[in-house]
């Protein structure tokens, strides 16, 4: 497959971000291949009920 | 194949923290990893030493990625080799996040992240020791 790309006028005026958190990434600029992997574990998995235990240090 | 050249009138970053990158200009490879555990409790009472990687497997199982071995060829004609941007206002960049102004070839980013909530049962006064 031959993939044919014509890059003509590109003009941004304002660009207004928040954030970027998390091995995020803001680019103006081109990039040949761009891989993002992320793995998230939030409640119920994550809910513990009961006394105040702490977390086991490293 | 002729780059294009990002053009930025003004660029306002407030804060860069946790591993953070601004880069003005090219990259040929770039990797960032981050890793978090975030704990919130019913009531803040935490120690210094807690929290392991190791112990949970979030932070050990691999992330499939799709092989980038397409039978694709790219031709890009630039027309016109420029990327204009009036202003930029990134208010925060945390986490081993990038900002960049320029071209990359490759970008790999990996970001694992742990929530837990920790609630004490009110219901069994046995459980309610965090309570005063």
């Amino acid at each position: 497959m031959i993939f044919q790309v014509y890059n003509r006028n590109l003009n941004v005026g304002n660009i207004r971000v928040i954030g970027v958190s998390s091995s995020s990434i803001l680019l103006v600029g081109d990039a040949e291949t761009i891989q993002l992997a992320s793995t998230f574990d939030t409640p119920a998995e994550s809910l513990i009920i009961g006394p105040f235990v702490p977390l086991s240090p490293e | 194949m002729l780059q294009r050249t990002s053009i930025v009138d003004h660029i306002r970053i407030n804060t860069l923290s946790f591993s953070s990158i601004f880069e003005i200009g090219d990259v040929s490879y770039i990797q960032g990893f981050s890793r978090a555990i975030a704990n919130q409790r019913q009531k803040p009472l935490f120690r210094s030493d807690e929290g392991s990687f190791r112990r949970y497997p979030i932070f050990r199982e691999p992330i499939p990625l799709p092989s980038i071995d397409e039978a694709v060829t790219m031709e890009v004609t630039q027309l016109n080799p420029g990327i204009k941007v009036h202003d930029i206002d990134v208010l925060g960049a945390s986490s081993s996040s990038i900002v960049q102004l320029g071209n990359t070839k490759k970008i790999f980013m990996e970001s694992r992240i742990k929530h837990i909530r920790h609630v004490t049962s009110n219901g069994n006064p046995q459980n309610s020791d965090v309570n005063s």
